[in-house]
């Protein structure tokens, strides 16, 4: 059965069952049990994962590589054991969004990744050296805006 | 005791630093409460994002 939600940013979405995603234990201080990763572009980098029990509730995430070329996940073996994910590199890898005024405002929360694998996602802390919640985003790429 | 199934106990005192275990079951996610705070924070801060403010970021070189 595909979900219906009102969107308060994009208006009325059906989301196909398999594009379900079980949050367990939902978003650290967020909640949700039930969110789906949707593009508003194809080829941007950003995606949304919102929240199919609050139409209001949606965060900007997307591929860390994509922005930190040398970007380590590391999960603590009873994590591990909890999310089900041996290997991060056996689950699809994103990072939060945090927009700001300016380019350089932009942070990604590279110490708390969501994993997501299996139709199932976790937020897991990640235990590699050096991972801050609010790391500059563009910082190694920088955004078509201030080249121009 | 926390409930029937999560204890908490002082592993061990050096000093000024205290080392605290906590058992609970797998599905239990355990977290220090400062990065549990920040991450909230983080989440928060997030999802208040509209959707037009996102940058197009550029190619790599």
């Amino acid at each position: 059965m595909p979900v219906n939600i009102e969107s308060t940013r994009f208006g009325a979405i059906e989301v196909p069952d398999d594009a379900v995603l079980d949050f367990p234990n939902g978003l650290i201080g967020l909640g949700g049990t039930r969110y789906t990763l949707i593009a508003r572009e194809e080829s941007a980098p950003f995606l949304w994962l919102h929240s199919l029990d609050d139409p209001s509730l949606a965060i900007p995430v997307t591929n860390p590589w994509f922005f930190f070329s040398s970007y380590e996940v590391e999960v603590s073996d009873s994590e591990a054991e909890r999310i089900g994910v041996s290997d991060p590199a056996q689950a699809d890898v994103y990072v939060t969004v945090r927009a700001g005024e300016a380019i350089e405002d932009f942070r990604a929360n590279l110490r708390a990744p969501i994993l997501v694998s299996g139709g199932r996602g976790h937020q897991v802390i990640n235990e590699a050296p050096g991972t801050s919640v609010r790391t500059p985003l563009f910082e190694e790429v920088p955004a078509e805006a201030s080249v121009a | 005791m926390l409930g029937d199934d999560t204890s908490i106990h002082i592993m061990e005192i050096v000093g000024n630093n205290v080392r605290v275990g906590v058992d609970a079951p797998k599905s239990i996610p355990v977290y220090r409460e400062e990065i549990w705070t920040a991450v909230k924070e983080e989440n928060r801060a997030a999802a208040a994002a509209e959707q037009t403010k996102l940058p197009r970021p550029a190619a790599r070189a």
